[in-house]
């Protein structure tokens, strides 16, 4: 180990760690609302709710991150105009697949919130995570051992 | 705080070097989270097996809960690391638990352990490391979807 840093250093290195694992949130989110979008339009009665109330809550999600980015004074990262989903959507089976798939890459970067130092911070990723998780859980009936971790190491 | 945390483990491995003919160091604040998760986990362990003795019946439901509940004991166990020289505190004692009679009854109450495991993990994450506060926090998330999956209205959709 050098010299410690000064302490504004590490004030700084914590702040980039922060806005970097709440950005990745956030894209993930915007990803979620396409997605949910995408999806929803292939669902039908209570599964087509369920990806209503899901759609809604991961717009309300987005916007929680986006205040959070700007309050710490970055620019939120923006949604794209479209999004490449991992496979095509072509009815009710795809757009369950693709929702359990959407919901684990979401615990995945609350994972990431998870890791920073704010005591706050970690309760809200792990918030995150466990609702990811949750939803994941609703959409395929099932859930792994480690929701949002490799399946080996970690 | 984050460079902080990240050079714990470091530093601890340092002084425990110059501190081998000095007084045992104290085991580092993960051996304390890790071993309550662990407790935990055992304690879930003992609450499905004795369930599933008495209700047969559940075993299609429970067996693959339980088997993740062994995946995280064996998770939680990998990594725990007791300083030499530390001192070590006797196992805890196997817990007996008692299986509520009826298979609703049991369900229910594997249900509520479930949550309640899952908001004590989520209590302990401030005293941990970065990576064993995300371990602990998936964790969390895998018990919270068990008692989703063990509530009688799962199924209705």
């Amino acid at each position: 180990m050098t010299a410690s840093p000064a302490p504004g250093a590490a004030a700084r290195r914590v702040r980039a760690a922060t806005i970097h694992a709440l950005q990745t949130a956030l894209a993930a989110e915007h990803t979620a609302v396409y997605g949910y979008a995408v999806a929803g339009a292939h669902l039908t009665g209570s599964r087509q709710q369920a990806a209503t109330r899901g759609w809604i809550a991961h717009q309300q999600a987005r916007d929680a991150l986006t205040a959070m980015v700007a309050a710490l004074g970055a620019q939120p990262v923006p949604a794209s105009a479209t999004y490449q989903l991992p496979f095509g959507v072509r009815g009710p089976q795809s757009a369950v697949a693709l929702l359990a798939l959407l919901e684990d890459g979401l615990a995945t970067t609350y994972l990431g919130v998870v890791a920073l130092s704010s005591d706050r911070l970690r309760l809200f990723g792990a918030r995150g995570v466990q609702t990811a998780a949750l939803r994941a859980t609703g959409w395929r009936g099932s859930t792994p051992a480690f929701p949002g971790l490799q399946p080996a190491g970690g | 705080m984050l460079s902080a945390a990240a050079a714990l483990p470091l530093a601890a491995a340092g002084c425990q070097g110059l501190r081998v003919l000095g007084t045992p160091p104290r085991p580092l604040p993960d051996v304390t989270v890790l071993r309550a998760a662990m407790d935990s986990e055992t304690l879930l362990i003992a609450q499905y097996t004795a369930v599933l003795a008495a209700q047969p019946g559940l075993a299609g439901l429970l067996d693959p809960l339980l088997g993740q509940h062994r995946a995280h004991l064996d998770r939680l166990r990998a990594r725990l690391i007791v300083p030499p020289g530390a001192a070590t505190p006797s196992p805890s004692p196997r817990p007996h638990v008692q299986a509520p009679p009826g298979p609703t009854a049991a369900q229910a109450f594997l249900q509520q352990a479930e949550a309640g495991a899952a908001q004590a993990l989520t209590g302990r994450l401030a005293a941990a490391s970065p990576s064993l506060a995300q371990l602990l926090a998936s964790i969390a998330a895998a018990e919270a979807s068990h008692a989703l999956l063990l509530s009688p209205r799962r199924g209705a959709r």
